[in-house]
């Protein structure tokens, strides 16, 4: 007589799947999936205490190393706000130029992402198309910054380094060459008919329980939410862009949604270099004392930082919310629960793009 | 279902360009580009010992000024080095190359500029004169110093004198922060406010 | 040094099983490794496999500044490898705890207090040529003669 039991699965903290470590608890009933319990804290450095105290020279640094995939958000957030706290005006070049490398990384980092996804479901093909698309990306931001990770390229008042006149030709020709490569990957993506089996259909997050969850970035705007914070950036405005918003809430939905943010920033990019005034790149500036909350739109969500310096700009408290706790929370307690099979569950994880280095500083 | 898939497969991935791409494609010969920061290297300039780049290192312990084979010069430990290039840009001098930052700066114009503040918190200060004997300005200025921190020199920056310290002349603080990795109380901190300018600093 | 010495050294250093364990990183040195994946880099034309498990590696890539919570989980990872086994230490983070080595820190740097370290990569993070260069140059030493060292 066959006996349907209940097994708590783990998906241990090294696993094939898995860049970094996490461990996911799946309860199931045969291969069915009850409930999931994520277990965080392999990764917990202590980066907020050990930027107490310190001047922007030294927590910028620390605040972009809270993760390595969307470094240059980390940085440009905490710079904007130690900004707005003491009155600093950016020279619109810098901005623009901010707002380049700013999606150049947001280009990068979903690249990653749905290589992610390709490599959990087994297309190692596609996946290994999209990294190799994604080098490029990287070129141009090592032409634009001199690094290729952690870049540490915005500074209060400006940027350090100004984009020399042989680069501008050098990225647009580069962009002219990664957007029919993006196009014939997306249209892959959403043709194959095995990589449709494995994604549509698979992991629905609806929008009640995105709002729920409160899902944030890719996550949340594949589930019908249109909330995108790049609209309340006054640079942002004034270049112009709209969110990028699905409905269905599935697997297919969310690497969608980031294939298509993907060209609307090869489009943005476009129009910076078309439209970048000339001018001063640092305005100089000095950080004083102050409290604010800023917030930005990284690639996975909305990032806040609260800070508060002393009069010699130091930061005597800061805290930092990243947005894969939220979209964790939507996985792991929404997604997952009613798979089917268990190899749903790692894709349905790894679509949620979780970056579990920001969850855990 | 099955046939129509393999066939989509098989379209989509023997194109004229993939095959050819496959024979001939050789993989990317390891080499670093030109524009890439590295570990800074040093050039034939003469360092002046101001300090300026263990004052903006953000990373501890990667960058010491020391005197070696006769000639001062920074020396960068390749394990600490987070290869910002702070210290290319800071230096006066022009002592530290890396990728194109020096030739960038030249044509943009751009520098770091920096004031320093001497905090001590009495309460917490054991008057071991750690700080004073380590602190190479002072160690320039009086190199008679005595291990406790006294000196006679009234050209120090700071000094132990009737179990208090003393700050004298701050002005001349460098913000190189030896002292501060020397406290054993963090009794005593170096705020040091770097502005970033282009042109003519005002 | 026998002939199944010298076959097995051939062997050892073109086939390499690598496993990747992320001990407390920021994840750039994490997709540094993934970018050697990547067709630019080809790593796996000189015969280097990187899977994730422990139990089929030869090499394990020590990534990250060491974490409270890995200092009884990396050993107990590094025992369950079998033999013959090296450790690389990939970045800044293992060798010397990079910007985290502050002073109210969790980190305790470096790695080599934990497991033995065969060899070292520095940098924030290092580029993909630099690994490579540092993985090619190990592969054909750090095997060598694996069984007469032992003895």
């Amino acid at each position: 007589m066959k006996k349907v039991v209940d097994v708590s699965f783990p998906i241990g903290p090294v696993h094939p799947c898995w860049k970094e470590p996490v461990r996911l608890k799946c309860e199931t009933k045969g291969e069915k999936v009850l409930q999931a319990e994520v277990e965080l804290g392999y990764m917990k450095k202590g980066i907020e205490r050990i930027m107490r105290g310190r001047p922007w020279q030294e927590v910028m640094f620390l605040a972009e190393r809270v993760c390595g995939i969307c470094s240059v958000i980390h940085n440009m957030v905490f710079i904007e706000g130690m900004e707005a706290m003491s009155g600093i005006p950016v020279p619109p070049r810098a901005a623009y130029l901010r707002v380049i490398a700013n999606e150049l990384d947001r280009i990068q980092s979903h690249l990653l992402a749905n290589f992610s996804y390709c490599y959990t479901i087994e297309h190692e093909t596609l996946g290994m198309y999209l990294l190799n698309v994604r080098e490029k990306a990287m070129d141009l931001l090592e032409r634009l910054t001199g690094a290729r990770v952690n870049k540490a390229y915005m500074i209060p008042g400006g940027v350090r380094f100004d984009l020399q006149a042989e680069d501008h030709v050098i990225i647009s020709s580069t962009l002219d060459q990664i957007e029919p490569d993006i196009m014939r990957y997306t249209r892959m993506f959403s043709e194959g008919p095995l990589i449709g089996l494995r994604s549509r259909g698979i992991g629905i997050l609806s929008e009640v329980h995105a709002r729920e969850a409160h899902a944030v970035g890719p996550t949340a705007r594949a589930s019908g939410i249109r909330t995108d914070l790049r609209t309340q950036h006054p640079t942002y405005q004034k270049i112009g862009f709209s969110p990028v918003v699905r409905t269905e809430g599935d697997n297919f939905a969310r690497v969608m949604v980031r294939f298509q943010e993907v060209a609307e920033s090869i489009g943005i990019i476009r129009r910076c270099l078309d439209g970048l005034p000339e001018g001063l790149i640092r305005s100089g500036g000095v950080c004083g004392a102050g409290t604010i909350t800023h917030r930005g739109e990284a690639p996975r969500g909305e990032l806040t930082y609260y800070l508060k310096a002393d009069e010699y700009g130091r930061i005597v408290d800061i805290s930092i919310q990243t947005p894969s706790i939220m979209n964790i929370e939507a996985s792991a307690h929404y997604m997952i629960i009613g798979a089917t099979s268990l190899a749903d569950v790692t894709s349905t994880f790894i679509s949620a793009d979780p970056c579990i280095a920001c969850t855990e500083r | 279902m099955g046939f129509a898939s393999f066939a989509w497969y098989l379209k989509e991935f023997f194109r004229r360009e993939w095959v050819a791409k496959f024979l001939f494609v050789k993989t990317a010969p390891l080499v670093t580009p030109p524009f890439f920061r590295d570990v800074p290297t040093l050039t034939e300039k003469e360092c002046s010992h101001c300090r300026a780049c263990m004052m903006i290192c953000p990373a501890p312990g990667a960058i010491e000024v020391v005197h070696g084979g006769g000639v001062w010069h920074p020396e960068i430990y390749r394990g600490h080095c987070i290869r910002c290039g702070l210290c290319v840009e800071t230096c006066p001098e022009t002592v530290l190359a890396s990728g194109r930052i020096l030739s960038v700066q030249e044509a943009d114009g751009t520098s770091f500029d920096a004031t320093y503040y001497i905090q001590v918190d009495q309460t917490k200060c054991m008057r071991c004169g750690n700080c004073c004997v380590s602190c190479p300005v002072n160690k320039e200025v009086d190199p008679q110093m005595g291990s406790g921190g006294y000196s006679s020199n009234d050209e120090v920056i700071m000094r132990i004198e009737a179990g208090k310290h003393h700050v004298i002349h701050e002005d001349r603080c460098v913000g190189c922060k030896t002292c501060e990795n020397t406290c054993p109380n963090t009794a005593i901190r170096v705020a040091r406010v770097v502005t970033a300018h282009q042109g003519e600093a005002t | 040094m026998s002939l199944l010495q010298r076959v097995k050294n051939v062997v050892r250093s073109r086939s390499i099983h690598v496993c990747f364990v992320d001990v407390g990183s920021c994840n750039g040195c994490d997709i540094e490794v993934l970018a050697t994946l990547a067709p630019r880099y080809d790593i796996e034309q000189y015969g280097i496999y990187v899977h994730n498990n422990p139990r089929e590696a030869d090499i394990l890539l020590v990534i990250g500044a060491m974490t409270p919570q890995w200092e009884d989980k990396l050993p107990a990872l590094w025992e369950r490898i079998p033999e013959p086994k090296a450790a690389i230490a990939i970045g800044n983070c293992p060798i010397s705890g990079c910007v985290f080595q502050r002073r109210d820190t969790y980190v305790s740097a470096p790695v080599a207090k934990f497991i033995p370290v065969a060899a070292e990569v520095p940098g924030c993070p290092p580029r993909p040529t630099e690994i490579l260069s540092a993985i090619l140059s190990l592969a054909p030493t750090v095997f060598k003669d694996f069984e007469e060292r032992r003895r």
